[in-house]
């Protein structure tokens, strides 16, 4: 069902059909969208006239040409459920870190800069093309980083060059010019970088055809650009090229992926198999193969890290829209006085009130990370409490150097996981289901002790593996075929895994939660680290003795401890790819708050209690959805 | 023409290491007409410079010497003179680059264009035109009878079959096709050639000349090929020694242009004299 007020913010960089491309999908599934665009160009005049004509229907499409320092007075006004933000990576971060707990969600679109992959086996006039159409041109958004294989460095660059001499740029009302000029920040800007780069001993080519005034900026080109230096760091501005080179095609694939910016590619290669190796190695979210710049409303376009990961266009451009029916409007959790520097930051003391009195509890104890369970970092652990208030067992206490590790361990385990078949990860998950079952005696006991009922207990053991067949099953449907229409050859709509997961499990259901959450992220291929059920770790933990046994090393890694502490360490990491916290509201509204550092998507529940034996709540389609990116593929045909 | 091609060693990794991405060649294609539109005086500048790269071409089977000679008179003098003169072009001495016949016709041509005081050279296609596939004895003499008639350029047709056999020579100037083909000239497999002409030139250092031929019968589309090889080959290809365009119909397209741009009316086809 649909979301209900969209406040879009776009940056006045972009050209009305861009604008369009963003509002329309959002009145079309039955939102009412406010734009705010600063009045740089005309182009939101037009839209609000558009706006006006909707006569039927007033009010559906509101537009206000401010400035930017409007932009968290609309964020933060009561009415919208969600903000849908284009523009700088900055200023992304500081409304993400300014809209923590706010009722509105965020969905980010960030940064302009592509790349494009020139492998020895490509057409380098073509190539030449797809640069100029990147670039050099009043479609492409941003800079351009160019990689091109060393082979053919000196034909690509002389080629380039050439090319370069034939552009002419003026005003975009003439007829006759490859592009206009994106006003004088811009210029600005792409001064300073140009300036900068070439302190830094790079080289700097620039050529066509362009008039001397001020917003007008020549095609440049960068080569030789020191990695280490500040201006390989940042954003490419456009108009600028910076071209790289590099041996192999694994060495472009580590060159490519080791920025933090992940929005599109071009992959040039004649020969498809290295093509589609490259294609499906980029950690972006669109890749053309033989192409740069192909744009179609039904196919998806977004990004991944930095980029930020909302989508418009095709199927998930319409979920940025939605939400799961039956769910009630998100409630803001907004608690003035969270101070983010302290939340989680000291762990609570665990030392018993008393002498424990009973027999000694031999339930599993240890952190599971790396495949195997061991001892906390902090040496230390508490105790854990029945229903009765009888000691129940003890739980280890996990800290910031545990996190470290099961982070690790998880990204080692990564690319195995992820390499693996969908039929494997199916066998896998359903072997852990029958493991499971084998083990109801156990698990149904210790709820018991939980204060479940032997029925319920028994009953939620079953469900529990039911539910891990069921996601297995699900691992065998992949991506799909789009149909586009000016294109002839396929557009995949690739769903690829996130990278590892953190997920922070709500304490009630320890054993169902624990189960709902692990198996549709190692079903699409992740690998995770999970905080159980602060009440009850144990189910939990006797699970991870199944897991021992019979998943690959570091796939799910299960640390225990103090809630909010694990908590501010994995939404502050760095390398974690996204977070689904399940805990307190103040905990929600942390982690949105920190998760502004890498810009990792999460998922938080604030508060809200969750329906986990329900198929609606507990297993539906928004589980799969979140646990997995898209990646569009373009491969346009002909010979 | 240009100083003859002195040829280089066959190197077949040449031709092996070339890769051509069809799609995005057609892309390329779809924007050369879309964006380097020229309007107004520029436009029948551009024009008149395109006439000058025309090869006048009659090649039907009842070509006689009567419609020769009026091809030949209409090489001399394209455009009408009081247009010419509107625009002050009348004494740049614009005539067409050639005229272009069969072997069989190259004598009357050559006797009209000398009856009217021209001295533009007169092209005759030959060995077999258009397909190719008589003998190699006959094909030499008949290029060695147009020579002596007084043909001083010779568009030959290359043997396919040695071609789909990988047997390659040389030329001075590349052609797209006879004319006679289904698909003659189109933008995408001209890019491909300009492009060849291009690294031929990086490698060797010789420029060969490209004629694109058939099919190329408006204004509009005369104006696209000359910004093709402005864009991919430079300035220096834009004289005839270099380019040529194979047409027929498309100098009385040009001439109701020019007729346009000067008078603001549209003229009937009868208003502009016959080639």
């Amino acid at each position: 069902m649909r979301t209900g007020v969209i406040g879009l913010i776009l940056p006045p960089t972009f050209s009305f059909l861009e604008m369009m491309w963003r509002i329309c999908p959002a009145l079309a599934v039955g939102c009412t969208v406010v734009a705010l665009v600063p009045p740089a160009s005309p182009t939101p005049l037009l839209l609000a006239q558009l706006s006006g004509e909707l006569g039927p229907f007033p009010g559906i499409l509101n537009v206000i040409s401010g400035p930017v320092s409007l932009v968290p007075v609309l964020a933060s006004q009561p009415g919208i459920q969600k903000v849908a933000f284009c523009g700088a990576l900055e200023e992304g971060r500081a409304l993400r870190r300014s809209l923590a707990g706010e009722c509105a969600e965020l969905g980010l679109a960030l940064g302009t800069e592509s790349l494009l992959l020139l492998t020895d086996t490509a057409d380098i006039d073509s190539a030449v093309e797809g640069v100029v159409d990147a670039a050099w041109s009043d479609r492409g958004p941003g800079g351009l980083r160019l990689l091109i294989q060393e082979s053919v460095w000196d034909e690509a660059m002389r080629r380039l060059q050439e090319r370069m001499g034939r552009l002419r740029s003026g005003r975009g009302l003439d007829g006759a010019v490859d592009m206009g000029a994106r006003g004088a920040a811009a210029c600005d800007l792409v001064q300073r970088f140009v300036r900068e780069a070439q302190s830094q001993g790079a080289q700097v080519f620039q050529a066509g055809d362009v008039p001397s005034e001020r917003p007008f900026y020549p095609p440049t080109l960068v080569s030789n650009l020191p990695p280490a230096s500040p201006c390989a760091q940042v954003e490419v501005p456009w108009p600028v090229v910076v071209a790289s080179p590099f041996r192999t095609a694994k060495e472009a694939l580590l060159v490519a992926n080791g920025t933090p910016r992940g929005g599109s590619a071009s992959v040039w290669s004649e020969r498809l198999g290295q093509a589609l190796e490259l294609g499906y190695g980029l950690q972006v979210g669109t890749v053309w193969i033989n192409a740069h710049g192909l744009r179609d409303p039904s196919v998806p376009t977004g990004g991944c890290k930095e980029s930020g990961c909302s989508w418009h266009g095709g199927p998930d451009g319409l979920y940025e829209y939605l939400r799961p029916s039956g769910t009630p409007a998100r409630l803001s959790c907004l608690s003035k006085n969270l101070n983010y520097d302290t939340f989680g930051l000291a762990v609570p003391s665990t030392l018993p009130a008393g002498p424990e009195i009973g027999p000694s509890p031999a339930p599993p104890y240890g952190l599971f990370v790396g495949g195997r369970f061991q001892a906390p970092g902090a040496q230390s652990s508490r105790p854990i409490q029945d229903s009765s208030g009888n000691l129940h067992g003890y739980m280890a206490e996990g800290g910031a150097k545990d996190i470290r590790g099961a982070v690790e361990a998880a990204h080692q385990a990564f690319p195995g996981w992820a390499g693996q078949s969908p039929g494997a990860r199916a066998s896998l998950l359903w072997a852990l289901a029958a493991a499971l079952e084998r083990r109801k005696s156990t698990l149904a006991s210790r709820l018991e002790r939980q204060g479940v009922e032997l029925k319920a207990a028994e009953a939620e053991v079953e469900l529990s593996a039911r539910r891990l067949r069921a996601w297995g099953a699900r691992a065998q449907a992949q991506g799909h075929t789009l149909q586009v229409a000016g294109l002839r050859g396929p557009v995949l709509r690739l769903r690829e895994p996130l990278g590892v997961l953190a997920v922070v499990c709500p304490d009630e259901w320890p054993l169902l939660a624990f189960v709902s959450l692990l198996a549709p992220a190692l079903a699409y291929g992740n690998t995770v680290v999970m905080v159980p059920s602060a009440a009850c770790p144990l189910l939990a933990l006797e699970v991870c003795q199944d897991m021992a046994t019979l998943f690959p090393a570091g796939l799910a890694n299960v640390v225990t401890g103090d809630q909010d502490h694990l908590t501010r360490c994995l939404a502050l990491h760095q390398d974690v790819q996204a977070m689904w916290y399940f805990g307190s509201a103040q905990g929600s509204q942390f982690v949105e708050w920190a998760s502004a550092g890498n810009l990792k998507p999460v998922w938080a529940s604030r508060g809200c209690l969750r329906a986990w034996d329900q198929e609606a709540e507990g297993a539906g389609p928004e589980l799969g959805l979140r646990a997995a990116r898209t990646k569009a593929l373009w491969l346009p045909m002909g010979d | 023409m240009s100083a003859h091609n002195r040829g280089t060693e066959l190197d077949l990794s040449w031709i092996s290491k070339i890769q051509v991405n069809h799609p995005a060649v057609l892309r390329r294609a779809e924007q050369i007409q879309a964006r380097r539109t020229v309007k107004k005086e520029w436009q029948a500048a551009w024009l008149l410079k395109a006439v000058t790269f025309i090869d006048l071409t009659t090649l039907s089977g009842d070509d006689t010497s009567s419609n020769i000679q009026r091809l030949c008179c209409k090489a001399k003098y394209p455009i009408r003179e009081d247009l010419l003169k509107a625009l002050n072009m009348h004494d740049k001495g614009i005539t067409t680059a050639a005229v272009c016949v069969y072997p069989a016709r190259v004598c009357d041509a050559v006797k009209a264009l000398k009856a009217a005081g021209c001295n533009i050279p007169v092209a005759s296609v030959a060995t077999g035109f258009p397909a190719g596939q008589t003998h190699l004895k006959t094909r030499l003499e008949e290029i060695r009878l147009a020579v002596e008639d007084g043909a001083t350029e010779i568009d030959v047709v290359i043997n396919r079959s040695l071609v789909l056999t990988g047997q390659w020579g040389g030329s001075d100037f590349i052609k797209t096709s006879t004319g006679k083909e289904t698909v003659n000239a189109t933008f995408p497999v001209a890019i491909v050639m300009l492009r060849a002409i291009r690294d031929f030139f990086w490698k060797t250092g010789n420029k060969i000349g490209f004629k694109p031929a058939g099919g190329i019968r408006s204004a509009k589309d005369s104006l696209a090929w000359l910004s093709l090889v402005k864009e991919e080959l430079g300035d220096e290809w834009l004289k005839p020694e270099l380019f040529r365009i194979g047409a027929s119909t498309l100098l009385s397209d040009i001439e109701r242009q020019i007729y346009h741009h000067v008078t603001g009316r549209y003229a009937a086809y009868h208003d502009l004299p016959m080639s």
